[in-house]
């Protein structure tokens, strides 16, 4: 089946369900037209700062922006 | 933010003389000439209360300002909290929200706010993460915290160091959008490994009233193996599944989704009570200043008065002591 075959390849390429919705969501929103395109593109900014920690010591924080599918 | 920063400085002037067990009594005490009054001056100086007065007033300006500010960020948020609702509804009627499911890796996600002076609400989330910790603690259990804004983050780091995985924080620099809650999920679910997804957030239900909620995303596997076992989620079976995909891929991709949506709504939620607990925390502290500023008045006109009375008495007597 089509969709059986098409299901894991991009849970092969790595990805989750949530980037590969993403990349999908971001297709649609540059089908729009021109007014409604840049005010969708640019309604969905990306941007929070991640802190790992290893045994308890927080690690030098990563800043995560913009570039929504990552 | 320098306003913060400005707050707390003259908090902390105020806090040794005048929020003691006597208001009022220290800040006469102090208005005792000799106490501060440089040595020769004859009357009574009132440049004290009266700088105080000036600066309770600046606060109170401060206050009403970022209560503006608060009430009109939340009626932005508020609409879009209460419609974000609608996304996950479905998921709690298709997978249930099982709170009691007993699992061996539990991972608390808790969720605050990045700035302070928002009363109670990053406490009230914290201690709920930590009952909840204590809960699902047990032998061969673990359990892990993934934290988001700067507050919890404070709090936690004091006594559970050792189990927080990831933090976050900065989630509102820019107002905040499914795109952006979706990228942080898909990097909590990479970076943790996890059976039970508990998120600690405070739902918005008035403008005074925060209820502090955990929901519960279990991950593909237990969701797998309550649906066979007869276990909590007993109906899902009854569901037909269209399309190639096997049961196992369909849950795997719903539970990921779940948790995205699931995640977005508390985020909202949180940044909603948020807004609202800023408003009534500087609306009641504007009341505290008005109500210090009044005391302060009091005192500062009392005082004019009874150097006045003395100066005039000085100057009776003193006539009256010639003429006689």
């Amino acid at each position: 089946m089509a969709s059986n075959a098409a299901a894991p390849f991009w849970r092969a390429a790595g990805m989750t369900y949530i980037t590969y919705s993403n990349i999908c969501a971001n297709l649609v929103r540059n089908c729009l037209k021109e007014p409604y395109k840049t005010e969708a593109l640019s309604r969905e900014k990306v941007h929070f700062a991640v802190t790992k920690f290893v045994d308890g010591n927080p690690q030098k924080p990563i800043v995560r922006s913009d570039s929504g599918t990552a | 933010m320098a306003m913060a920063a400005a707050l707390r400085r003259e908090g902390r002037r105020f806090a040794s003389p005048l929020i003691s067990s006597q208001p009022i009594t220290h800040v006469r005490s102090s208005l005792i000439p000799g106490e501060h009054v440089p040595l020769g001056a004859r009357s009574i100086s009132t440049q004290i209360v009266r700088n105080r007065m000036k600066s309770v007033k600046n606060i109170q300006k401060i206050t009403k300002a970022m209560k503006m500010v608060a009430a009109s960020k939340l009626r932005l948020i508020q609409t879009r909290a209460e419609n974000s609702r609608g996304l996950w509804q479905p998921f709690t009627a298709l997978l249930g929200d099982t709170p009691s499911v007993d699992v061996k890796k539990n991972v608390i996600v808790t969720i605050s706010s990045d700035k302070g002076l928002c009363g109670g609400i990053n406490s009230t989330a914290v201690k709920v993460s930590r009952a909840i910790n204590r809960l699902t603690s047990g032998p061969d259990k673990e359990t892990k915290y993934v934290i988001l804004g700067e507050k919890a983050k404070v709090q936690l780091i004091r006594d559970s160091k050792k189990s927080i995985t990831i933090c976050m924080t900065e989630l509102q620099r820019n107002p905040l959008n499914y795109t952006q809650v979706s990228v942080l999920a898909d990097d909590i679910l990479k970076n943790v490994e996890y059976d039970a997804l508990r998120i600690v957030f405070n739902k918005f239900q008035s403008v005074v009233s925060f209820i502090p909620t955990m929901a519960t995303v279990l991950s593909p596997e237990v969701v797998e193996r309550e649906t066979e076992s007869e276990g909590k989620l007993g109906d899902l079976d009854s569901y037909e599944i269209e399309g190639g995909e096997t049961k196992g891929e369909i849950l795997q991709n719903l539970s990921e989704f779940q948790f995205s949506c699931v995640l977005f709504n508390a985020v909202m939620e949180n940044a909603c009570s948020e807004q609202g607990a800023r408003m009534s925390a500087m609306d009641s502290s504007s009341r505290n200043a008005g109500d210090m500023l009044d005391r302060l008045t009091l005192t500062y006109n009392r005082t004019r008065q009874a150097s006045i009375t003395t100066e005039l008495t000085e100057i009776i007597s003193g006539a009256a002591a010639l003429e006689s």
